[in-house]
C-alpha cells in the first residue's frame, strides 16, 4: 500500500474523496430523474425487466466489506469508463433516432455522461496519490456491441442507466471507506484497509 | 519636342493606370504599390511603408523613386521622412504612429508639376489587449435542476481594435466549448455547469495586435452557487398563542448541496425586521417553528438560504408570508380615571369613568367587553355595583363620597388583571410640586417632583385651550416612580393646560396646573387700540387681549408705538397683564398715530394703526378764561348802574327834561281858541308812554353844538350816544343812521309822498320851545292829536325859504353823521360798518344779508369787493349810499335851517314860540 502521505496528499486525498462521494450522489440523483424521463420517452415499462447488459460490470458484489482501497478504485474505475462509452453510444443513438426533437434527453443524457466522465477523472486522481499507474483503457474502450433493433437499444439504455444508479451508490460508499481515517496509518484512511 | 509628347503620353497612362478599378488584376497595370498593404499597427510604435515603382513604368513614363510624395489623407508628409532606396523604391518613416492618419498614399510628381497618385493603403492604429483581470464567477440555479455560471471580468483599455474576449473552461481530461460574450467584453455566461469536479477557468482577449489570458480561476461550480430562495412559503399558528410555524420547499436537492437558512420576521406595519437565529436554522430543513412571538399579533416572515457549509452565496429573500398567533387573555387591566361633575346636584356627583382600550400587544385579541365594579367604601353594607360596558367610557350617578372602580377587560380568552381607581370624596392629598415643561421634538415633557409621600402613580391631564370651545379632557397615566412624561400629538402654537394629579393608596392629591405650548410662534394678529379719553397732553389707550387662539404663543408683553406725523417713533413696553394705558406729554392739539404690538418668545405683531388729536385747552383753561372775562363784565355793568344810580338825578334831567307846562304860557293865555279840553298840566297827557315811536329825532350838526349851551345839547349827546351804542339798529326814531333799520330808512324816506296817507295815522310831533328861567328853550316833542296834513303852503314856503340852504343843510346833516370826511360821503356808513365788524364780525354776514333782503333785488353798482367780507362791506355800503340817497328827502321834507335857530334844534317845521296844530 502507499506510503505515508504528506498532508496536502491526505488532504487532496480527502478533497476527492469528498468532492466523489457528492458528485456520486449528485449522479445517482440525476440518474433516477434520467430514468424516469427516459422509461417515459422510450415508451417503456418501469418494472420491465432487463438482463444484465454487456460489457458492465455488476455493481453488486460479494465480500464488498473486504476489498481493499485500491481494488475498489480499480473496479469504480473501469466500471465508469465502460458507462462512459455506454453513454456515448445510447446518445449517439438518441440523436439519431430523435434527432433534436427531445433535447431534455439528450442533454439529461449528456449531462450524467460528464458527471460519469467526471467521476471516472476522481478515480484516477486517487489512484494517482495512491502512487499506482492509472490502467489504460483497452484501446477505444469496450468492443462495439453488435447491432441492436430500436427496442432493444431502449432496454439496453434503461439496463445501462439502472446499473449507473446502482453503481452510484456503490461508489459513494466505496469513497466514504476510503476516507475513512485509517486507524493503522492514520494517514491513509481507508485505502490499506483490508479484512 | 519629343520629350514634351512624353510626358503628355506618360500622365495619360498614369490617368489610366490610376482609374482602373483594380490594378492587379486589371487591364490596366498599376505604376506601384506599397508594402505592406493596410497594416494594423500599434499605437506609438514606428512604421515604415515602401512605395515600389513598376520598371515599365519607369520606361515609359520616366518616373523615378526621387519624384515620390507621400501623403496622409491629403496632407504631404515632410522629405526628411523620405528615403530613396533605389530609383524605384522610396520609404517612409513615422517614428510614432499615433500621427498616422488614412489613407497612407504615394504619389509621384510628373512633368509640369502635375501629381499622380499611384498607390494607397489604409493604415489601422491600435492596441494590443490588455491581460483580463479580476475573473469571478457565480452560478445562478435558474430552475430546480438548471444552473448557469456567469463570469465577468475587467477587459482592461480600450484597443481601439476588434478585440475578441473568450471565456474558455477545462476539466483536466476535457474541455469545453468556449463562451464568446454577445454585445459586451466583460462577462459570458456559461450554461452546461457540472458540479463537483473543479474547474480551470479563464479568459483570452485577441485582436490584430496580440493576445492575451487572465489568470486561470480554478473552482467546483458547486462552491459559487447561489440557490434560488425556498419556495412556497407558508405560516400556520401553533397551539400557542406565541408561535407560528413557517414551511417552505427547497428547490435544490439534498444530491447537489444541503443547505441552511436565515429567518426574518417582523409584525406587519414596522419596518424594522427580527431574525431567528442563525445557529437555530443552519441545518437543512423545510420548517421551522418561530417562538416569542406576541399573542393576536400578525407577522410577516421571509426566508433564504445558502450551502450549509457556508461557501457560496446566500439566496434572494422569499416574497414575504404573513400569518397570526392566536389570542391570549389580555395583559394588563385598562388605564382608568374619571371626570367628575359636582354642579348639577349639591348632595351627589356624576361621574364619567374613562378608560383607554388596550394597546393591542395588552389585548393579546379582541377585547368583548368591559366589566365595571363599583364599591362604596364609605358604606360597608352598600352592595357592589357591576356594570357590563362594551364603549370606553361609563357614566354614573353617586351620592358624594369615596368609591373604589374596578375595571376588567374580557377577550374570547379570558379576562384581563383588574384596575383599580380610588376616588376620594376630597382631594385633600399632597399635590405634585415644581410642575414644569419642556418642548421635546414633537413632544411635548411635563415633568414635576414628587410629593414626599408615596405615590402610586400620576394621572397627566391636558387640554387645548380654546375660546370658543370647551377644553376636551385628554390624559395618561404615569406610574408612580417616574416624574415627568411625554405627551405625544401635541400641536404646535396651540396653549394646552396641563394638570397632573398624584395618586396615593389611600387618596388622590390635589392637581396642580400649568400652561404650556410645545412650539410658540408670534402672534397671528395685533391688539386694536383705541383712545377713551384724549386730553391736553394725554392720551388714555385702551385695547383687547388677544384671543388664546391669535396669540400663537404667551404674550410676553405690550408695546406701544406712537408718534405725531412729523415726529419720531416714541415706544412704550407695557405689562401684558394691562389693557389701559395713558400716554402723557403729549403735544396739545396734535394729531398722533399709535399702535400696538403683541409680542410671543418667538416674534411680534402690529395691530392696526389709530390716529387722535389732543385738544387744545386743557380741562379748566376755557373756564379759567371765561369766568374771569364774564366776572369782569359783570362788574363793569355794577359799576356802571352804579354810577347811573348816583348820577340819576343828572339821568333824568337829560332825558325827562323839566318841560313848561304850554297852558301857563303866556301864549296859551293870549290865545282865546285854545280849547279847554288841552291840559297840558299834567306830564303823562304831555309825555305819554311809547311817544317816542312816532318821534323823529334829528341830530344836531357837532358843529352847530357850540352854538348851543352845554346844558341844552346834553340830551342831544345822550340820544347820541343810546344810538351809537344800540348799533343803529334802534329805531324809527331818526332814521337819520345808516345803519339804521332799511325799512324804517324807507318809510322815513317816503314819507314825502306818503304824507297824505300816513298824515291820517300818525300824529304829528309838536315842538315847543320856550325859554325856562331864562333857560335857552330845549326842543319839547309835544304830541299833537291833530290828523291834519301839513300845510303845503307852510311847507312849500319853508322849501323856498331852505330851499337855498337845503344843499348846505344836507351836507351839514351828513357831516353831522359822518364825521370829518366832507369828500366822501361814503365813509361814515364804511366807517360805522367797521365799528360793527369790530364788535361782531360773527354777526356781520347776517346783518349784510338783511341789508340785501332789506333792499329786495336792486342791483349793487358797487362790484369792488377783493372778499366776502368787503363785498359785505360793499353792500352795506351801497346800501347806506341808497339809504343815504333817502335820507335828505326825509330831511328835505323837513327843511330846517340850523342857522335860522341857532339855540336849539328844531327836526320839524316849527317857529319859535310855539305851533298850535289847530
Amino acid at each position: 500500500m502507499a506510503a505515508a502521505d504528506s498532508p496536502s496528499t491526505a488532504l487532496r486525498r480527502r478533497d476527492l474523496c469528498s468532492r466523489g462521494i457528492r458528485l456520486a450522489g449528485k449522479m445517482r440523483a440525476d440518474v433516477v430523474d434520467l430514468l424516469d424521463t427516459y422509461v417515459e420517452q422510450q415508451g417503456l415499462d418501469a418494472s420491465a425487466t432487463v438482463a444484465a447488459v454487456e460489457g458492465v460490470p455488476l455493481a453488486a458484489v460479494e465480500r464488498w466489506d473486504e476489498q481493499t482501497g485500491t481494488q475498489r478504485l480499480l473496479e469504480n474505475l473501469a466500471a465508469y469508463r465502460a458507462f462512459r462509452a455506454l453513454l456515448a453510444q445510447m446518445l449517439e443513438e438518441q440523436r439519431e433516432q430523435l434527432g433534436e426533437a427531445d433535447a431534455g434527453l439528450g442533454r439529461a443524457l449528456a449531462a450524467v455522461l460528464l458527471q460519469v466522465s467526471a467521476f471516472a477523472y476522481h478515480l484516477e486522481e486517487l489512484l494517482r496519490l495512491e502512487s499506482r499507474g492509472v490502467p489504460g483503457e483497452e484501446g477505444d474502450g469496450p468492443p462495439p456491441p453488435p447491432r441492436l433493433s430500436l427496442f432493444e437499444q431502449k432496454l439496453r439504455g434503461l439496463g445501462v442507466l439502472r446499473e449507473l444508479a446502482q453503481w452510484a451508490v456503490r461508489s459513494a460508499r466505496d469513497l466514504r471507506q476510503l476516507a475513512k481515517p485509517s486507524p493503522a496509518t492514520g494517514t491513509a484512511p481507508g485505502l490499506a484497509e483490508s479484512p | 519636342m519629343f520629350s514634351r509628347w512624353n510626358w503628355v503620353a506618360c500622365g495619360f497612362y498614369l490617368v489610366l493606370n490610376i482609374c482602373s478599378p483594380d490594378a492587379s488584376a486589371g487591364l490596366v497595370q498599376s505604376c506601384g504599390h506599397i508594402i505592406p498593404e493596410s497594416p494594423v499597427l500599434a499605437l506609438g510604435s514606428n512604421f515604415t511603408a515602401l512605395c515600389i515603382l513598376n520598371e515599365s513604368c519607369l520606361d515609359f513614363g520616366n518616373i523615378y523613386a526621387n519624384q515620390i510624395i507621400w501623403k496622409i489623407k491629403n496632407r504631404v508628409v515632410p522629405k526628411d521622412q523620405y528615403r530613396e532606396i533605389n530609383r524605384t523604391v522610396s520609404s517612409v518613416t513615422f517614428n510614432d504612429t499615433s500621427s498616422l492618419a488614412t489613407p497612407l498614399t504615394c504619389n509621384i510628381l510628373a512633368d509640369g508639376q502635375i501629381e499622380q497618385n499611384i498607390y494607397g493603403i489604409t493604415v489601422t492604429v491600435g492596441l494590443a489587449p490588455e491581460k483580463p483581470k479580476n475573473l469571478s464567477c457565480i452560478v445562478h440555479q435558474i430552475s430546480r435542476f438548471t444552473y448557469v455560471m456567469t463570469c465577468s471580468w475587467n477587459p482592461g483599455r480600450h484597443t481601439f481594435l476588434d478585440t475578441e474576449f473568450r471565456l474558455r473552461y477545462s476539466w483536466p481530461e476535457e474541455v469545453f466549448p468556449d463562451c464568446i460574450p454577445k454585445g459586451v467584453n466583460n462577462s459570458c455566461t456559461i450554461t452546461d455547469i457540472q458540479f463537483f469536479v473543479n474547474t480551470e477557468i479563464w479568459v483570452e482577449a485577441a485582436n490584430a495586435l496580440g493576445k492575451a489570458e487572465s489568470d486561470p480561476l480554478v473552482v467546483d461550480p458547486i462552491d459559487i452557487v447561489k440557490p434560488l430562495s425556498p419556495q412556497n412559503v407558508s405560516v400556520s399558528s401553533g397551539i400557542l398563542p406565541t408561535v407560528l410555524k413557517l414551511s417552505w420547499e427547497n428547490w435544490i436537492s439534498d444530491a447537489v448541496m444541503t443547505l441552511k437558512f436565515n429567518i426574518r420576521y417582523r409584525i406587519t406595519g414596522d419596518t424594522s425586521w427580527m431574525e431567528v437565529p442563525s445557529e437555530d436554522t443552519a441545518s437543512p430543513r423545510t420548517s421551522f417553528s418561530v417562538q416569542g412571538l406576541r399573542p393576536y399579533t400578525e407577522y410577516a416572515f421571509s426566508i433564504r438560504c445558502m450551502k450549509e457549509d457556508g461557501v457560496g452565496y446566500w439566496s434572494d429573500w422569499s416574497e414575504e408570508k404573513t400569518g397570526i398567533t392566536t389570542e391570549d387573555e389580555p395583559s394588563k387591566g385598562p388605564p382608568i380615571w374619571r371626570i367628575i361633575d359636582a354642579s348639577h346636584l349639591p348632595a351627589s356627583w356624576i361621574v364619567h369613568l374613562i378608560w383607554k382600550a388596550l394597546k393591542p400587544f395588552e389585548a393579546n385579541g379582541v377585547i368583548l367587553q368591559y366589566e365595571v365594579t363599583v364599591r362604596d367604601k364609605s358604606s360597608l353594607s352598600s352592595p357592589l355595583k357591576k356594570y357590563n360596558v362594551t364603549s370606553t367610557n361609563h357614566t354614573l350617578q353617586l351620592p358624594k363620597g369615596t368609591y373604589e372602580v374596578t375595571l376588567i377587560a374580557r377577550n374570547s380568552v379570558g379576562a384581563s388583571p383588574p384596575s383599580v381607581l380610588l376616588i376620594p370624596e376630597s382631594n385633600s392629598k399632597a399635590p405634585v410640586k415644581n410642575l414644569r415643561t419642556l418642548p421635546k421634538h414633537d413632544k411635548l415633557w411635563v415633568g414635576w417632583t414628587a410629593p414626599n409621600s408615596y405615590v402610586l402613580k400620576y394621572v397627566i391631564e391636558w387640554c387645548l385651550v380654546s375660546s370658543s370651545s370647551d377644553c376636551i379632557i385628554e390624559w395618561q397615566i404615569a406610574l408612580g416612580d417616574v416624574q415627568g412624561v411625554d405627551l405625544k400629538g401635541i400641536k404646535p402654537f396651540k396653549c394646552y393646560l396641563i394638570t397632573v394629579y398624584p395618586l396615593y393608596a389611600d387618596g388622590q392629591g390635589s392637581g396642580e396646573s400649568v400652561k404650556a405650548y410645545l412650539k410658540q410662534d408670534r402672534p397671528s394678529k395685533g391688539p386694536t387700540v383705541q383712545t377713551k379719553k384724549v386730553g391736553k397732553a394725554e392720551a388714555v389707550l385702551t385695547w383687547n387681549h388677544l384671543t388664546v387662539e391669535e396669540q400663537n404663543g404667551f404674550i410676553r408683553n405690550y408695546t406701544i408705538l406712537y408718534k405725531t406725523i412729523d415726529g419720531n417713533e416714541t415706544v412704550v413696553t407695557v405689562d401684558p397683564s394691562k389693557t389701559e394705558y395713558t400716554l402723557s406729554s403729549l403735544t396739545s392739539d396734535t394729531l398722533y398715530t399709535v399702535r400696538m404690538m403683541a409680542s410671543t418668545d418667538n416674534g411680534s405683531r402690529t395691530g392696526p394703526d389709530f390716529t387722535f388729536t389732543t385738544q387744545k385747552f386743557g380741562k379748566g383753561e376755557i373756564e379759567a378764561i371765561v369766568v374771569p372775562v364774564c366776572l369782569a363784565f359783570l362788574l363793569i355793568v355794577l359799576l356802571g348802574v352804579l354810577f347811573c344810580f348816583n348820577k340819576r338825578d343828572l339821568i333824568k334831567k337829560h332825558i325827562w327834561p323839566i318841560v313848561p307846562d304850554p297852558s301857563k304860557s303866556n301864549i296859551a293865555q293870549w290865545s282865546p281858541q285854545v280849547p279847554a279840553k288841552h291840559d297840558f298840566n299834567t306830564k303823562n297827557q304831555m309825555y305819554p308812554e311809547g311817544s317816542f315811536t312816532d318821534v323823529s329825532v334829528v341830530e344836531i350838526e357837532a358843529d352847530d353844538k357850540k352854538s348851543f349851551s352845554e346844558q341844552d345839547l346834553k340830551p342831544f349827546d345822550l340820544l347820541k350816544k343810546e344810538k351809537s351804542t344800540s348799533e343803529g339798529h334802534s329805531s324809527g326814531i331818526g332814521g337819520s343812521s345808516c345803519m339804521s333799520s332799511p325799512r324804517q330808512s324807507v318809510s322815513d324816506s317816503d314819507e314825502g309822498e306818503t304824507t297824505q296817507n300816513t298824515s291820517s295815522t300818525v300824529q304829528y310831533s309838536t315842538v315847543v320851545l320856550n325859554g325856562y328861567r331864562d333857560q335857552t328853550p330845549v326842543q319839547v316833542f309835544s304830541r299833537s292829536e291833530s290828523t291834519q296834513p301839513l300845510l303845503d303852503s307852510e311847507e312849500r314856503s319853508e322849501d323856498h325859504t331852505g330851499g337855498a340852504d337845503s344843499a348846505a343843510q344836507r351836507q351839514q346833516y351828513f357831516r353831522q353823521n359822518g364825521g370829518q370826511d366832507e369828500n366822501n360821503i361814503d365813509r361814515p356808513c364804511f366807517e360805522r360798518a367797521k365799528q360793527i365788524t369790530r364788535a361782531n364780525e360773527g354777526d356781520l354776514v347776517g346783518f349784510v344779508q338783511l341789508q340785501v333782503s332789506g333792499q329786495s333785488s336792486q342791483p349793487l353798482g358797487l362790484g369792488m369787493a377783493k372778499n366776502t367780507q368787503e363785498a359785505a362791506l360793499s353792500n352795506i355800503l351801497q346800501t347806506c349810499t341808497e339809504g343815504q340817497t333817502v335820507r335828505p328827502e326825509t330831511v328835505e321834507e323837513n327843511p330846517l335851517s340850523v342857522d335860522d335857530m341857532p339855540k336849539s334844534y328844531l327836526p320839524q317845521t316849527v317857529r319859535q314860540g310855539g305851533y298850535m296844530p289847530q
